[in-house]
């Protein structure tokens, strides 16, 4: 019993170990749904034509345009499940602007100033009136999927074919489709803010570690909040391209499934959901690899249904091989 | 005199390389106090761990009343009649105060709780603690002193033969104070052993009988209350041959005023401090655990709340008043548990030690931070402290904890504040650490810094201070110069003579 015991030491260089098993542990799904997706994809002709792929892509920029803001929010540790309400709530406000004859420019500037707006109130409650992320922005998704659908008695507000509005945000540049665009350009100023600002390093120290962020002197709540502003924005910049691609706004853009996703696309494309870690880029290959399922999805004749409980047992499946388990 | 109804023979402990408890043997007669006494990390905790279940010893016995005990986990403890009042409280806030006593071992029929018994019960414990809320009340409504009856009502429910209390009297205001010593004093009467574990020397001489004291795991003294004095037990404590400590350095000559704190105060923490810390000079913060250490330097900066209070920092040669908020623009605070709030742990080294310099390191017309300057600021300071990394874009976890202090010594270093708060710098480093941590405290007060040292271990505070504060629930009750003794610190800090 007295003789000494020699304490182990596991300070033998573990960083190598480190790094090696948690790239693979993100790459994982990613290479998972890739090949499921290609898999099923092989059998149908037109999965893999440029058609489709431009397809996928048009159909995932307004997708990906949310899970970037959910991105920015999880990054500290958050959630924001009012995006995809707010998404349709902004498009519905853009598209009234619209239908009484206002400016197509007015009108975008509506939706976006809409998601900053609400956005400021998610980040307000949460950050300076310290109330629970889940509880305030689902609090809100109820508010503005009833004030949807009470500005618009249920129905979709449609815009007059070949309105400036749709042709102005929907047209190709240089052959591809402008939404595309506007998705690759923000995930590139997203990425590039949330590196290298200010603003996007006080991120991931308050989604790492809140109480040392604040040892250390970050000015945490400005940075909370400003992520629910982020979100909200990028709610509104959703809405915009939603509108002119579908012609119209209305209050079942934002339902239940497209809440999943959006969370779906930030976790599949490795955004963690316990704060810290995460990406634009992240939150565009989620959306694309989502899209991807969907698609594959409607080739196969699956029904929307079915497809909700495919993609529920995917994102289950992802955040169980993601999570480290301790001990 | 009686055979003693507890006895604890040759008690060992080892905890990895630690031996935390060598051999203690104490014993405790019925219907009276025993105080447990000794520095920080002299084992007491560890001790009563072991009596209370859940610690078993790696050697010795335990009688209660003359037969071996079986006590190989809480449960098996609270079956022999032993009950520990904890000073951290472990309750339910947002449950009842029944709820609270009960929850353990709620009496049902059929699957249902018996209210009304429950009800009883619970009255019939509060009063005998001469308490008068309703069971029914939740327990984060009662006031500090009531919560701590609570905890006592809960440990007496089951007529214990021993009461183990830790550190009772550290939330408690001098009324509820005294009630709690009533209680004990009618507890001893109806023949309880009563174990008392106290910083406050006071304390003891007033409740209690009988002393034993610990010293680095091994009971050093005690006796009977009337044959000790309080520079006994004090000598006990600290060791006689350890009186006078080592120096490592010279005298440093201070300079200007850094910080000038007047009147800082927080409700039941913090009374209306005042003091100055001068350039170039490193100021010992003293005092025993819970007097407020961590909680002046929290506040100091910000971190916690005040309830009022200025601080004057000396920006630019001029003395200027300014809230802690604003103030500490000029400070620099390494925290008492580096892994809990003071590092990023999964980030990178570099992440870690610009996090607080980050708007400095923008550039002036790219508006985003500066890669290139952010590394090279960081190399830096991994080499003027000799920081051992691999790479600047290691996780920092990865690193041993002197290595990881350093690190948010560096983080500090590279904003270069007037006044630096440290709150135990060294704790759980090896010595080697140790000892280049306390080098880097020298280095900065020499080029001029202010520093504020918390420690608990007496030998490293007086190793580095030129001036001492000593703290005292809160209240700063002595200030001593470098040649002050041990015995002068730790009397002043254990509450004698005030």
């Amino acid at each position: 019993m007295n003789s000494p015991q020699s304490s182990s030491s596991s300070a033998s260089n573990p960083l190598a170990n480190v790094l090696s098993r948690e790239s693979l542990f993100r790459l994982l799904p990613l290479v998972i749904v890739l090949i499921a997706a290609l898999a099923v994809g092989s059998r149908s002709e037109n999965f893999l034509t440029q058609q489709n792929m431009i397809n996928v892509l048009l159909q995932s920029a307004s997708l990906a345009l949310m899970a970037m803001g959910m991105t920015v929010v999880l990054i500290t540790g958050g959630i924001d499940l009012s995006i995809p309400s707010l998404m349709a709530f902004s498009g519905i406000l853009g598209a009234m602007v619209l239908r009484d004859g206002g400016d197509p420019l007015v009108a975008g500037l509506v939706m976006l100033a809409t998601g900053a707006a609400v956005g400021f109130i998610n980040g307000f409650a949460v950050a300076y009136l310290r109330m629970i992320p889940f509880v305030v922005t689902l609090s809100m998704l109820a508010i503005l999927s009833g004030a949807a659908v009470s500005v618009t008695n249920a129905r979709s507000i449609g815009l007059e074919p070949g309105s400036p509005f749709i042709s102005g945000v929907s047209a190709p540049v240089l052959g591809i489709p402008l939404p595309i665009l506007i998705m690759f350009a923000v995930m590139l100023v997203l990425e590039v803010l949330l590196r290298s600002s200010l603003f996007g390093r006080w991120l991931f120290a308050v989604g790492t570690n809140l109480r040392a962020a604040l040892v250390a002197g970050v000015p945490s709540r400005r940075v909370i909040a400003l992520a629910y502003v982020a979100s909200g924005l990028l709610a509104g910049a959703a809405a915009v391209v939603t509108t002119a691609l579908q012609g119209a706004a209305g209050p079942t853009f934002g339902r239940e499934g497209v809440v999943l996703d959006v969370v779906s696309s930030a976790v599949l494309g490795g955004v963690s959901i316990y704060g810290g870690v995460g990406g634009a880029i992240n939150a565009v290959v989620g959306a694309i690899l989502i899209t991807l399922i969907t698609n594959s999805m409607n080739l196969l004749n699956v029904s929307y249904f079915l497809t909700l409980v495919i993609k529920g047992i995917v994102i289950i499946a992802v955040v169980a091989l993601t999570t480290q388990r301790k001990g | 005199m009686s055979q003693p109804f507890l006895q604890m023979r040759n008690i060992r402990k080892r905890f990895g390389a630690v031996e935390a408890l060598k051999g203690v043997t104490l014993e405790a007669h019925a219907g009276e106090a025993l105080a447990l006494i000794g520095a920080n990390g002299a084992g007491k905790s560890t001790l009563m761990n072991v009596l209370g279940g859940v610690y078993a010893p790696d050697e010795g016995d335990i009688l209660l009343g003359g037969q071996t005990a079986r006590l190989h986990s809480p449960l098996e403890a609270e079956r022999s009649g032993i009950a520990f009042v904890h000073q951290e409280m472990a309750m339910l806030p947002t449950m009842s105060v029944a709820d609270n006593l009960f929850i353990s071992h709620f009496p049902t029929q059929m699957g249902r709780i018996k209210r009304t018994e429950v009800l009883d019960a619970c009255r019939a414990a509060l009063q005998r603690l001469g308490c008068t809320f309703d069971p029914r009340v939740r327990v984060g409504d009662l006031s500090p002193g009531d919560q701590q009856m609570v905890e006592i009502a809960r440990a007496i429910m089951t007529d214990p033969k021993i009461i183990i209390f830790d550190e009772p009297t550290s939330s408690l205001t001098s009324r509820e104070k005294q009630r709690l010593f009533d209680v004990i004093g009618a507890l001893k009467r109806a023949g309880t052993v009563i174990i008392y574990i106290s910083h406050f020397l006071d304390e003891a001489f007033a409740l209690c009988e009988r002393a034993v004291v610990l010293r680095n795991g091994e009971t050093v003294g005690g006796g009977m209350m009337g044959d000790l004095t309080y520079a006994r037990v004090v000598e006990l404590m600290i060791g006689a041959q350890n009186a006078s400590a080592d120096r490592e350095q010279q005298t440093r000559q201070p300079g200007a005023v850094a910080l000038q704190v007047e009147g800082l105060r927080r409700e039941g923490v913090l009374r209306d401090l005042r003091f100055s810390l001068h350039k170039g000079e490193v100021v010992g913060l003293w005092g025993l655990l819970g007097s407020g250490r961590s909680e002046l330097l929290r506040s100091l900066v910000g971190l916690d709340p005040i309830d009022g209070g200025m601080l004057r920092i000396a920006v630019n040669g001029e003395l200027r008043a300014l809230p802690p908020g604003e103030a500490r623009r000029w400070m620099g605070i390494v925290t008492e548990n580096r892994r809990d709030d003071g590092l990023l742990l999964p980030m990178p080294v570099k992440t870690n030690m610009s996090i607080a310099n980050l708007p400095e390191l923008i550039g002036r017309i790219y508006p985003f931070v500066d890669g290139r300057r952010e590394a090279s600021v960081s190399q830096t300071y991994v080499e003027r402290l000799k920081i051992k990394i691999a790479d600047l874009r290691q996780p920092v976890r990865t690193l041993s904890g002197g290595n990881q202090q350093k690190v948010i010594v560096g983080r500090w270093l590279q904003k270069a504040p007037l006044v630096y708060l440290m709150d135990e710098p060294t704790r759980g480093l090896d010595v080697g650490a140790k000892a280049e941590i306390r080098a880097i405290i020298s280095e900065l007060a020499e080029a001029g810094a202010a520093l504020l040292v918390v420690s608990s271990d007496i030998d490293e505070i007086m190793s580095i201070s030129d001036r001492y504060l000593v703290l005292n629930r809160g209240r700063l009750v002595a200030e001593f110069p470098r040649g002050a003794s041990k015995n002068e610190l730790m009397a002043a800090a254990a509450g004698v003579g005030t």
